[in-house]
C-alpha cells in the first residue's frame, strides 16, 4: 500500500482540460478589466492594469498549454479491496487513501466537454468528503464504478 | 397522542422575539437613524412593524399544530405557505429539549427534533410543557412504556446511580477568567466604537481633556484601549458564566446528556454511535495552568455549522481527562506506534510562522516609518514554531488514533480507526525536496468533514498512517 498507485487516466483528458481551461480562463480577464476603471479615473497607477493584462494572458496560456499536461502526467489511481488510492497535484502533491469500508456511494458524471471526448469522471463519497477520479473513458468509468460498489458491498458484508 | 395539538400561547411571543433577535442590527440602525427624525412619521412606521410581527407570531402559533401518529411525528405549520412535516421514528436522531428564559417563566420547554438526511429542516416545537415534551420524547424514542419511569428518573437525577460529571463553581470561575473570548469581543467593540463618530467631535474631546487633569492625547488613546479591554473581558467572563453554569454531563445507556446554562438551559443529547472524534483544546490562557476544554465532533443529523462541535467539558484538568474518557466514553489505549516530525523538520517549523509575519511587517513598514518595530514579533513567532514542533505528534494502535498539533492553542484529537474517513498526505515542492509530508486525517462532522493535520512528517513514517487507515498491519515500534 505504500507504493504509489500506477493506473493512469485517459490521455484525452489533456485535450478536454485544454478546452475547458480555455473557457474558464476567460474569467481571469475580469480582474485587469476591473482594475482598468479606477486607473481611468486616476485613482490608481495606470501601470497596474497594464501589467495585469499581460499577466492574465500568460496565466491563461499556462492554463491551456502547461497545466493540463502536468496534471495528466501526475494523475495515478488504484482501486483494490483495501481502498481507493489517488495520487495527483501540480505544485502540491497529494496522496489520498479512501478505505473501502468508509465509502458511502460512487457516482459517475460527465460534463459537455467530457461528453465530446467520451470521458466520464467518478466521484467517491464518504461521510465526510467527496473525491474525484477525472477523465476516464466511459467504459472504464462504468466498470470501475461497478467494481467499487461491489468491493464496498463485500467489505460491508464482512463486518 | 393522536389529536393535533397546539403549542402553549407563549410560542407566539417566542416567535416574535426570535424575529427581533435575528434582526437586531437592522432594528438598532433603524432606531438610531429614525429617532433623529423629528416628525412622528417614524414612530407610526415602527409601531406598524412591531404590531405586524406580533400578529404574524400569533397567526403562526394558531397554524402550528403537531401530533404523534403511530411512529410518526406530524407537524402542520406555515402562514402563507402551509407546510406539513412528517418525521418517522427511525429517522429521528436526536431530540433536544431547551428551556429559554421566557419558557422557564411559564414552566415550558422548546423541543428540537433532528432527523437524518439533508434537505429537511429540523422540526422545532418552541413552547410546550415539560411533561408534554417528555411524553413526546418517549413516544418518539419508542419507550412509551418507560415514559413514567423516565420522567421520575429525570426529576430525581441526583439520587439515582447515573454516572454524571459536574462543573464545580471554582472551575466555572477559572474557566470564565481564562476563556480568551475577549479578543473577539474587543474587536466587535472596536468596530462599534468606530460607529460612534458623532459623539467623538472636537468639542467633546476638548471637554473631556479639559475635565480630566493630566490627560494627553496619547494617554486618552491608551485609556480608551484599556477601557475596551476591561469591558470585553467582563463580557466574556459573564458570557462563560451564563453559558456553563450548572453544567453537567450524564451517561445514559446509549447516549450522553449534556445540560448547561443559567438563564437559558440547554439540553443536548449525544448518542454514542454518533461520536466521530473528541478534541481536547488547551487555550493559551489555560495551558499554563494545565486545563483545557473537551469537544465532541458528531455527525449524522442535520446541524448548523456551529453545532457540529459540541462542548462536552468546558473546563477540565488535563491529568483528569483520561479518567473521564474511560468512565464516560471509552478507555484510551496505549499506542503501538508514535510518529513525530524528524529533526530535519525543526528549522522548517521555526521558519513557517515567520513568512506571513515578515510580509506583513514589510507592508506596514512601507506605510509607516516605524513599522520595523514589528520585527520584534519574530521572536514570539519563532517560539511558536518551536512549540509547534514539540507538540506535533501522531500515535495510533489498531483501534484508534491520537493526533496532536498546535495552531495557537494546543489541540489533541482522539478518534477510532473506523471513524477516520480519509487519510491524505500532501507535499509542497520544498517538503518533497526534504522527503517530508503533511498528514491530514478527516473525520465526519455535522454534514461535512473535519480534517486534522500534522505537518512535516517523514515520508516513510507518514505512509504507515495510510497503511493503518486501510486496516493493514504496519511496522510496529520495538
Amino acid at each position: 500500500m505504500t507504493e504509489l498507485p500506477q493506473t493512469r487516466i485517459n490521455e484525452n483528458a489533456i485535450k478536454a482540460w485544454r478546452i475547458s481551461n480555455t473557457l474558464i480562463g476567460l474569467l481571469i480577464y475580469v480582474i485587469p478589466g476591473l482594475l482598468y476603471i479606477p486607473a481611468m479615473y486616476g485613482d490608481i497607477s495606470v501601470i497596474i492594469p497594464i501589467v495585469a493584462g499581460p499577466s492574465a494572458f500568460i496565466l491563461h496560456l499556462l492554463l491551456i498549454f502547461v497545466f493540463p499536461k502536468i496534471r495528466w502526467n501526475r494523475w495515478r489511481y488504484d482501486v483494490n479491496e483495501k481502498g481507493v488510492d489517488l495520487y495527483r497535484g501540480i505544485v502540491i502533491l497529494k496522496r489520498t487513501i479512501v478505505p473501502v469500508n468508509r465509502i458511502q456511494h460512487v457516482d459517475t458524471k460527465q460534463g459537455p466537454v467530457y461528453r465530446k471526448f467520451g470521458l466520464s469522471s467518478i466521484s467517491i463519497s464518504t461521510a465526510a468528503t467527496t473525491h474525484e477520479i477525472p477523465a476516464l473513458d466511459d467504459e472504464t468509468a462504468a466498470q470501475l464504478r461497478g467494481m467499487i460498489s461491489e468491493l464496498v458491498r463485500k467489505a460491508k458484508e464482512d463486518v | 397522542m393522536s389529536e393535533f395539538r397546539r403549542q402553549h400561547p407563549v410560542a407566539a411571543v417566542t416567535q416574535f422575539l426570535t424575529v427581533v433577535r435575528q434582526n437586531l442590527v437592522p432594528i438598532a440602525i433603524f432606531l438610531v437613524v429614525g429617532t433623529r427624525n423629528t416628525d412622528n412619521f417614524f414612530w407610526y412606521f415602527f409601531a406598524f412593524g412591531v404590531i405586524s410581527t406580533l400578529i404574524l407570531g400569533i397567526v403562526g402559533w394558531l397554524r402550528f399544530t403537531y401530533r404523534v401518529d403511530g411512529d410518526e411525528l406530524q407537524i402542520k405549520k406555515g402562514i402563507f405557505v402551509r407546510k406539513n412535516l412528517y418525521l418517522t421514528k427511525d429517522r429521528i436522531q436526536v431530540i433536544d429539549i431547551t428551556e429559554g428564559i421566557l419558557q422557564r417563566i411559564f414552566g415550558l420547554v422548546k423541543v428540537e427534533v433532528k432527523s437524518a438526511g439533508s434537505g429537511t429542516s429540523s422540526a422545532t416545537i418552541s413552547a410546550i410543557t415539560r411533561d408534554e415534551a417528555l411524553e413526546l420524547r418517549s413516544l418518539l424514542r419508542g419507550e412509551a412504556k418507560k415514559a413514567e419511569e423516565e420522567s421520575v428518573e429525570i426529576e430525581e437525577v441526583s439520587e439515582s446511580d447515573v454516572l454524571e460529571w459536574r462543573l464545580s463553581g471554582r472551575d466555572l470561575l477559572l474557566a470564565a477568567l481564562t476563556s480568551g473570548n475577549f479578543g473577539l469581543i474587543a474587536s466587535i467593540l472596536g468596530a462599534i466604537s468606530g460607529q460612534l463618530d458623532q459623539f467623538i467631535t472636537e468639542e467633546n474631546m476638548y471637554y473631556i481633556l479639559d475635565k480630566v487633569p493630566g490627560l494627553g492625547n496619547t494617554s486618552l488613546f491608551v485609556g480608551v484601549f484599556i477601557l475596551i479591554f476591561i469591558i470585553s473581558y467582563l463580557f466574556s467572563f459573564i458570557g462563560v458564566v451564563f453559558q456553563y453554569s450548572d453544567f453537567k454531563v450524564e451517561k445514559k445507556e446509549k447516549e450522553l446528556h449534556i445540560t448547561s446554562g443559567l438563564l437559558e438551559r440547554k439540553h443536548i443529547t449525544v448518542p454514542f454511535n454518533r461520536i466521530q472524534a473528541l478534541r481536547f483544546v488547551e487555550g493559551i490562557f489555560r495551558e499554563p495552568f494545565g486545563y483545557g476544554m473537551l469537544f465532541v465532533e458528531s455527525a449524522g443529523f442535520e446541524q448548523k455549522s456551529n453545532e457540529r462541535s459540541i462542548v462536552l467539558l468546558p473546563f477540565i484538568k488535563k491529568s483528569k481527562l483520561n479518567k473521564f474518557l474511560s468512565e464516560f466514553i471509552e478507555e484510551v489505549e496505549q499506542p503501538e506506534k508514535t510518529v513525530t516530525p524528524p529533526e530535519r523538520a525543526f528549522l522548517r517549523y521555526l521558519r513557517r510562522p515567520n513568512y506571513i509575519l515578515i510580509l506583513t511587517v514589510l507592508i506596514t513598514w512601507w506605510f509607516w516609518d516605524f513599522g520595523w518595530i514589528f520585527f520584534g514579533f519574530l521572536i514570539p513567532a519563532t517560539f511558536l514554531g518551536w512549540l509547534r514542533f514539540n507538540d506535533a505528534k501522531l500515535s495510533f494502535n489498531q483501534k484508534m488514533m491520537t493526533l496532536q498539533y498546535r495552531v495557537l492553542a494546543k489541540t489533541t484529537a482522539f478518534f477510532k480507526k473506523n471513524r477516520a474517513q480519509v487519510s491524505e498526505l500532501t507535499a509542497n515542492p520544498f517538503q518533497k525536496f526534504g522527503d517530508l509530508t503533511t498528514a491530514h486525517i478527516t473525520v465526519a462532522s455535522g454534514a461535512g468533514g473535519k480534517a486534522f493535520s500534522v505537518m512535516d512528517l517523514d515520508q516513510k513514517d507518514a505512509e504507515d498512517i495510510l497503511v493503518w487507515s486501510t486496516g493493514d498491519t504496519y511496522e510496529q515500534q520495538a
